[in-house]
């Protein structure tokens, strides 16, 4: 039988993870909203407590944890404040090429003194001309004996004016498109590296987004993760990871609105009685709650596919485009159900929305999810 | 040093409580029991005091329910105490201090212990007897209140402070003694998330409890009920200070009858 109860170790992660973003993310969620602040206290308490590198194996320094366990905290985090969980997450994107790709040489040259400190670490694949399109990218790595040099652009990419730790997706030959491509490990101290100023955001705005520069970025040969043209692969094996997490991510966000819907609903009144008692506010919320379930139960799925061995790009990608389209959706049937003080920034519900939105885009835009989807489903039936 | 920290588990504040179908006492059905309030401060205390003492070593104990003593020894190994110990209770007498006492004191008996530490008072009952009780069976001193508490290596002696009514008295205490704790030295620790995963696979060795003394019986409560739902707050509306000040004053005069 499928067993979906939490064995106590699960229950006291989960519990943990609760209390931080209860006690320290809640009180600092709106302000950080409001003026765009990047609580570095606070990711500096995350780390400190081994809530950053969830992914990275604890012999390399991080907390080791299954993705079904990662899944249980981002959905903690997230339902505190979604932006500050993207940017204590987005280690666990940029290691992850690392953890896939690298030779254990550089695995012991890299993670230990990152994961020791605090560090941040930015993943750069998103460029001007297209992110969807990775394939296309227009970074250029040159081959210059031992060593590559790298010029090009990227964009949107989160914790880069914070970073002390790249990782970079190049192409060699821009002609051979996935083929051609390479990632490579560059820090912040190279020179012609260079991120851009943080950009002012819907959403998520206590995380910070910017551009990376790199102009003739010198990177030595044992910098390169796996072979040469290996790149777009660990990319998208690296989003295999990291996307159920966002489906995680996601649920917080929605059961937080479902939660303020709720109790809203049955302190407000109107016409003699509580709004909770009107049955359209009942549908709404019974709606919103099966959201909710679904898109955790979606999530918890992919992750427990994946955690057994499976590739799970069908699982992980229904989990992380239907969550994110829960979220939005929860979000927004909170804000009707506070009605006009729902659209005030006074009350904690609008910002919901907001956050949500940025699930659909990031980590592969729901479209590319339903063409993966779509492709993966239809591969059954020819 | 070798020291021992006394744990109660408590209910957790945030589950809700609710008295048993009988209410004779709290249904514990449901409720997750918890290591809280001054025995955080005494893991606390009892861990910068290992730091600050080479070769010491913290041992944690504590006495009810085997479900309720785990989650307790748990969170205090992985805040970093040595070694865990359960004295089992069958849960009917876990909330009586002198049956509690003499759980402990089995358990205390059969470890090393220059330090018995527990927090000043339990997180649910607050009654504060236990710290008291253990050490009179254990025939060592007591303290209580207990702030600022320093180990002084050249002289052999606890230093420390108990906060009273109109300032802090200053004391010194040779060990063994055992100490109520009101604080530590800052606030308790969170455990790492590393810490918390191995703390699930750490021995707990187990105790059982001697047999009640014929001679006492346990103290048991008669009524468990919680408070009477509070009725609404009341808001009033105003545009000036002054307004608002009228309108209450005239609510407390007609409505509330405070004064004539
Ligand atoms: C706040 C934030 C943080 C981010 N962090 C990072 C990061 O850390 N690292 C990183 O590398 N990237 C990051 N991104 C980039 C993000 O992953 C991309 O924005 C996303 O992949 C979409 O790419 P795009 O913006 O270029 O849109 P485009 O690719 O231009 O797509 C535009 C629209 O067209 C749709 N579309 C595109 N192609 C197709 C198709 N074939 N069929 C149907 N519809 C299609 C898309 O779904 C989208 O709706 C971040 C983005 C944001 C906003």
């Amino acid at each position: 039988m499928p067993d979906f109860s939490l064995s106590p170790e699960h229950e006291s992660l989960r519990d943990m993870a609760r209390k931080f973003a209860r006690t320290e993310m809640v009180p600092h969620a709106a302000e950080c909203d409001r003026a765009a602040r990047f609580p570095e206290e606070i990711y500096r308490k995350a780390h400190a407590l081994g809530l950053m590198n969830l992914n990275v194996p604890a012999e390399w320094g991080g907390s080791g944890l299954s993705l079904f366990e990662q899944c249980l905290i981002v959905e903690e985090l997230a339902y505190a404040c979604g932006g500050m969980t993207t940017s204590i997450i987005a280690n666990c994107l940029a290691l992850e090429p690392i953890l896939l790709g690298a030779s254990p040489e550089q695995l012991k040259r890299y993670l230990p003194s990152f994961c020791a400190e605090y560090h941040l670490a930015s993943f750069c694949l998103t460029e001007p001309g297209g992110g969807s399109d990775a394939g296309a990218i227009r970074t250029r790595a040159r081959k210059d004996g031992d060593e590559y040099v790298l010029d090009g652009e990227k964009c949107f990419i989160t914790n880069a004016p914070h970073a002390s730790l790249y990782t970079v997706f190049a192409t060699l030959d821009p002609q051979q498109r996935h083929r051609g491509i390479s990632a490579f490990v560059v820090p912040r101290s190279a020179k012609g590296l260079t991120p851009g100023k943080d950009e002012e955001k819907m959403g998520h705005r206590a995380s910070s987004t910017s551009t990376v520069r790199f102009e003739g970025v010198r990177v030595p040969a044992a910098d390169r993760l796996g072979e040469e043209g290996e790149g777009f692969s660990l990319a998208m094996r690296t989003l295999d990871m990291t996307r159920t997490p966002i489906g995680a991510l996601a649920t917080g966000i929605a059961q937080a609105a479902l939660d303020h819907a709720a109790r809203y609903a049955l302190k407000r009144e109107t016409f003699g009685k509580p709004i909770a008692e009107h049955q359209a506010i009942q549908i709404k919320l019974a709606n919103m709650a099966q959201a909710v379930h679904a898109a955790r139960l979606l999530t918890w799925y992919a992750a427990w596919t994946i955690d057994g061995g499976q590739k799970g790009t069908l699982e992980s990608s229904i989990a992380k485009c239907f969550a994110s389209d829960a979220a939005l959706h929860v979000a927004d049937e909170a804000i009707q159900t506070f009605g006009g003080y729902g659209y005030m920034k006074e009350y904690p519900v609008e910002k919901l929305l907001r956050d949500a939105k940025l699930t659909q885009i990031y980590e592969g835009a729901n479209e590319i999810q339903r063409t993966v989807i779509a492709r993966e489903l239809l591969r059954g039936y020819s | 040093m070798e020291i021992v920290v006394c744990l109660k588990p408590v209910p957790d504040a945030e589950t809700r409580l609710r008295p048993r179908a009988d209410g004779s006492r709290l249904d514990p059905e449901g409720v997750k029991f918890v290591l809280a309030g001054y025995d955080e401060s005494a893991v606390e205390q009892a861990l910068l005091l290992r730091e600050a003492i080479a070769g010491s070593k913290v041992h944690a104990v504590s006495f009810g329910p085997p479900r309720w003593t785990e989650e307790v020894l748990r969170a205090a190994i992985a805040l970093g105490c040595d070694t865990a110990t359960a004295v089992e209770s069958a849960g009917e007498e876990a909330g009586d201090p002198i049956a509690a006492a003499e759980g402990l004191l089995g358990a205390v008996e059969g470890m090393p212990h220059d330090l018995v530490l527990l927090g000043k008072q339990a997180g649910d009952d607050e009654e504060g007897l236990v710290p008291g009780a253990l050490a009179e069976m254990l025939g060592m001193p007591h303290f209580g209140y207990v702030v600022d508490l320093h180990w002084d290596g050249a002289a052999q002696r606890l230093r420390f402070g108990r906060s009273a009514e109109a300032g802090q008295e200053t004391w010194e205490s040779p060990l063994p003694c055992v100490i109520g704790l009101q604080q530590a030295w800052n606030d308790p620790r969170t455990a790492k998330l590393p810490a918390i995963l191995k703390s699930r696979r750490a021995p707990i060795a187990k105790v059982s409890p001697p047999a009640p003394s014929p001679e006492r019986a346990a103290s048991v409560p008669e009524r468990f009920a919680l408070p009477p739902p509070r009725t609404g707050a009341k808001m009033i509306a105003y545009r000036t200070p002054e307004e608002a000040a009228q309108q209450l004053v005239r609510i407390l005069k007609e409505e509330a009858k405070v004064f004539p």
